[in-house]
C-alpha cells in the first residue's frame, strides 16, 4: 500500500518557527487538515508538495527520501497561483499537462472530462483574463488532477466557489480518495467533507492534533 | 484630503517600497560600474569620444560630460527598466482607482519618488566620477565643481524625464504593455538621433537645444575650434591627434542651461498630463470580433467532451512532448500564426540577413519575452516547480523551441544551395533570443525586461 510519511518534519522562516517536530503517515483516503487562520495547515501542504524543503526531518514517498519519485505522482493546488493570463485555460492546462510528462492528447481529453464535470469546460477555450475567481480556483483544480496523481495536495479548492459547484469539486476529490489516491488538503468545508475522510488533523500553533482516527497520527 | 497631503502620501509610500528594495542597491551600483568600464582611459579603454575625429583633452568638464554620455547610453535603459519593473510595479489600484483622490496628486508624489531614487543614482555616479578622475586628471586638472556641473546639467532631466515617462507610460492601458515599452524603446532612440539629425549647435538657441533630450550634444559641438563640428561616440572607430575642447562654453552656450530647465518643466507637465489623462485598469477581455476576422482570429468552441475520459498515462517521449509545447506556447495566438506566416513569406522574397532575419527576430522577440515571462511569473513558478520535470528542463527546451521557431520561419528564404549559410543564422539567432529572454524572466519573474533588452540587441543586429 502507498504510503507518505513526514518524519520529525519542522519548517520555520528565519527566526519564526511555524511547524514543530510532525511526524505523520498519510495512507491512501481523505486527510483534512483543519485548524485557525495562521496555524500553519497551508506551510505544511506546501512542504506535502514539494514546494517548499522542511528545515528538519524528511518526508518519505513508498520508502524512498527525496522529491524527485514524489514529483512523478504529484497534484497540487495551491491556494494563489499567477495564472498566465494570455493563455486559454485549455493552453494552460496543457503546458502543465507537458511539465508532467504526460501523453497532451490524453491529457486534453482528460482535462475536458474534468472541466465538464466541474462547470467550467464551456469556457476552457477563453482566455484566463476573462475568469472570474471562482473559475480561476476551479482551472488550478483541474490542473491537479491531471494525469493520475497518486498524492492530491489541495489547499481550499473550494474557497470562492458557490455551494453547488463546490460540491461538485467535493465529490471529485472523495472520488479520487476512494480510488486509491492520498488526498491531503485544508477546506473551510471540514464538516461537510469529514463523514468521508479518514482523518481529520487539527493543525494548532505549528503542532498537529488528531480530531479523528488518531490511530494514524503517530 | 488636501492635494498636497495625497502626493505626500504617495511620495512617503513609494520611498518607502524603493527603501526596501534590494534591486535598488543594485541599480545604485549599475551606473558607477558603468563609468568604470565606459570612461575614455587613456589605456584605450571604454567608449570612444572623438570630436573632429581627434580625441578632446581630458578636463574635469568633459568628463562630466562623458558621465552624461554613459547615462543616456547605459542608465537610461535601466533605470526605465528599473522603475517598470521592479518594486512599485505592482500598485493596489483595484483599491486606488475607487477612491476620491486628485490622480495628479498621485501621479506627482509618485514622479517625485521615482525621480529621487533616478537622481540618488546619478549622485553615485557622481561620486564615481570624482573618484575616476583622480587617475584619469594630472595635477590642477581636477576640478570637482566643474565635473559636477558638467554632469548634472546633461545628465539631470535626461533623469527626471524618465522619471515623468513612467508615470504617463503607467496612465493608459496600451501604454502599460509591451506597447509602451516598445514606445519607450523608441523614444530613447529618438533622444539620442534626434540632436545629431537636427544639428544646430553653431548658432545654439534654446529651440535647437529642445531637440537634445540627451543633453550632450551642444557641450561637445560649440566648445570645439570652428571646423570641427562633426563628433562621434563608440568603440570601433580610429580617431587621429588630440583637441582642445572648451566644454564649459558649451554648456554656458545661448538656451542651453534653459533647455535642460526647460525639459524639467516638461517633464512635471507630462506628469500633469498624465493624472488628466489616467484611464482606470481594466479586466481583460477576450476581444471577440465579428465576421470572417473574428472567426479566424478567436479560439473555436471548446472541444467534445469525452465522458469518463481516462486519465493520461506517462508520454513516451516526455520530453519531446515538453518542446513541444513551448513551441505551441511560444507561438499561442492566431494573431502571431498569420504574423509569423506573413515574415514566412517575406523570407522567401526578401534579403535574409538584412530584411527576413530581422523581421523574423522582431516578431519573435515578443513572442519568447511573452511567454519567458508567463512562465516565469514567481506565483506560477510555484505551482510548476513541482512538476515532474525541473524548471532547468522547461527553460532548456523553451530555448530549443525559440530556435525551432526562427528556423522555421528561415526555411523560405533558405533554397537548398543556401541553406547552410541561412538556417544555422536562423537557429542561432533564435537560440540567443530565447536564451536572453529566459535568463532575464527568470531573474525578474517577468516579461519586462527581457523585452526591452531583446529591443536593444535587436536593433544593433539590424544595425550591424
Amino acid at each position: 500500500m502507498t504510503s507518505l510519511e513526514l518524519k520529525g518534519v519542522g519548517k520555520a522562516y528565519g527566526r519564526k518557527r511555524v511547524l514543530h517536530d510532525i511526524s505523520l503517515t498519510f495512507e491512501p483516503g481523505l486527510t483534512l487538515l483543519a485548524g485557525p487562520s495562521g496555524a500553519g495547515k497551508s506551510t505544511l501542504l506546501r512542504l506535502i508538495a514539494t514546494a517548499e524543503r522542511p528545515n528538519k526531518g524528511s518526508i518519505v514517498w513508498n520508502g524512498r527520501g527525496g522529491r524527485g519519485a514524489l514529483r512523478q505522482t504529484l497534484g497540487y493546488a495551491p491556494q494563489a497561483v499567477d495564472l498566465p493570463e494570455d493563455l486559454t485555460a485549455r493552453e494552460f492546462a496543457m503546458h502543465i499537462a507537458a511539465l508532467k510528462g504526460l501523453n497532451l492528447g490524453q491529457a486534453d481529453k482528460q482535462f475536458g472530462a474534468i472541466t465538464d464535470a466541474i462547470g467550467l469546460h464551456a469556457d476552457i477555450n477563453n482566455r484566463v483574463a476573462s475568469f472570474s475567481g471562482g473559475m480561476r480556483r476551479r482551472l488550478v483544480f483541474a490542473q491537479a488532477l491531471l494525469g493520475e496523481p497518486q498524492v492530491l495536495a489541495l489547499d481550499e479548492p473550494t474557497a470562492e466557489l458557490d455551494g453547488e459547484t463546490a460540491r461538485k469539486l467535493s465529490a471529485l476529490i472523495v472520488e479520487r480518495a476512494q480510488a486509491g489516491a492520498i488526498v491531503v488538503m485544508t477546506t473551510h468545508l471540514a464538516d461537510e467533507l469529514a463523514p468521508h475522510a479518514r482523518a481529520v488533523l487539527r493543525v494548532e500553533g505549528g503542532a498537529v492534533a488528531a480530531s479523528r482516527a488518531a490511530e494514524s497520527v503517530a | 484630503m488636501t492635494a498636497v497631503a495625497i502626493s505626500g502620501s504617495s511620495l512617503t509610500t513609494s520611498l518607502l517600497r524603493y527603501g526596501r528594495s534590494r534591486a535598488l542597491w543594485l541599480m545604485l551600483l549599475v551606473a558607477p560600474l558603468g563609468a568604470r568600464y565606459m570612461l575614455p582611459f587613456e589605456d584605450g579603454g571604454g567608449i570612444k569620444i572623438a570630436v573632429g575625429n581627434a580625441l578632446p583633452l581630458m578636463t574635469s568638464p568633459f568628463l562630466g560630460v562623458s558621465l552624461g554620455i554613459i547615462v543616456s547610453t547605459l542608465v537610461m535603459p535601466i533605470a526605465w527598466l528599473y522603475l517598470r519593473s521592479n518594486t512599485t510595479r505592482r500598485q493596489p489600484w483595484q483599491v486606488e482607482e475607487v477612491t476620491a483622490g486628485s490622480r495628479v496628486a498621485i501621479a506627482l508624489g509618485r514622479f517625485v519618488a521615482d525621480a529621487l531614487v533616478l537622481l540618488g543614482v546619478l549622485a553615485a555616479l557622481n561620486l564615481a566620477g570624482i573618484y575616476l578622475a583622480t587617475f584619469m586628471l594630472e595635477g590642477d586638472a581636477l576640478n570637482i565643481a566643474e565635473l559636477s556641473f558638467a554632469m548634472w546639467v546633461v545628465a539631470g532631466p535626461a533623469m527626471i524625464g524618465i522619471a515623468a515617462l513612467r508615470i504617463l507610460f503607467d496612465a493608459r492601458p496600451l501604454l502599460r504593455s509591451g506597447f509602451g515599452d516598445f514606445g519607450y524603446f523608441c523614444v530613447w532612440m529618438g533622444s539620442i538621433t534626434a540632436p545629431i539629425v537636427t544639428d544646430s549647435a553653431e548658432h545654439p538657441s534654446l529651440a535647437s537645444n529642445m531637440w537634445d533630450f540627451a543633453g550632450f550634444v551642444t557641450p561637445l559641438k560649440f566648445g570645439a575650434p570652428p571646423g570641427t563640428d562633426s563628433f562621434s561616440i563608440g568603440g570601433g572607430f580610429l580617431a587621429t591627434g588630440t583637441i582642445d575642447l572648451d566644454v564649459m562654453a558649451g554648456l554656458m552656450s545661448p538656451g542651453y542651461l534653459e533647455s535642460r530647465l526647460a525639459w524639467v518643466g516638461v517633464a512635471v507637465a507630462l506628469v500633469v498630463i498624465a493624472g488628466l489623462i489616467y484611464a482606470p485598469h481594466k479586466a481583460k477581455k477576450k476581444a471577440v470580433l465579428a465576421g470572417r476576422l473574428g472567426a479566424l482570429l478567436n479560439s473555436g468552441p471548446p472541444p467534445r467532451v469525452v465522458a469518463n475520459a481516462p486519465a493520461a498515462k506517462r508520454a513516451m517521449a516526455d520530453a519531446l512532448g515538453l518542446v513541444w509545447s513551448e513551441f505551441r506556447l511560444i507561438g499561442s495566438g492566431r494573431v502571431f500564426l498569420l504574423l509569423a506566416a506573413g515574415v514566412a513569406v517575406l523570407a522567401a522574397f526578401a534579403d535574409f540577413r538584412h530584411v527576413a532575419s530581422p523581421a523574423a527576430l522582431l516578431l519573435m522577440l515578443f513572442a519568447l519575452s511573452a511567454h519567458a515571462g508567463r512562465s516565469e511569473a514567481r506565483g506560477l513558478v510555484a505551482l510548476t516547480k513541482v512538476a515532474p520535470f525541473a524548471p532547468i528542463a522547461r527553460r532548456v527546451a523553451f530555448v530549443i523551441a525559440g530556435a525551432l521557431w526562427t528556423t522555421l520561419l528561415a526555411l523560405p528564404g533558405a533554397p537548398p544551395a543556401a541553406a547552410l549559410g541561412v538556417l544555422p543564422l536562423a537557429a542561432a539567432s533564435g537560440a540567443v533570443a530565447a536564451t536572453v529572454a529566459i535568463v532575464l524572466s527568470t531573474l525578474t519573474g517577468s516579461s519586462f525586461a527581457a523585452r526591452l533588452v531583446l529591443l536593444v540587441l535587436w536593433y544593433g543586429y539590424t544595425a550591424m
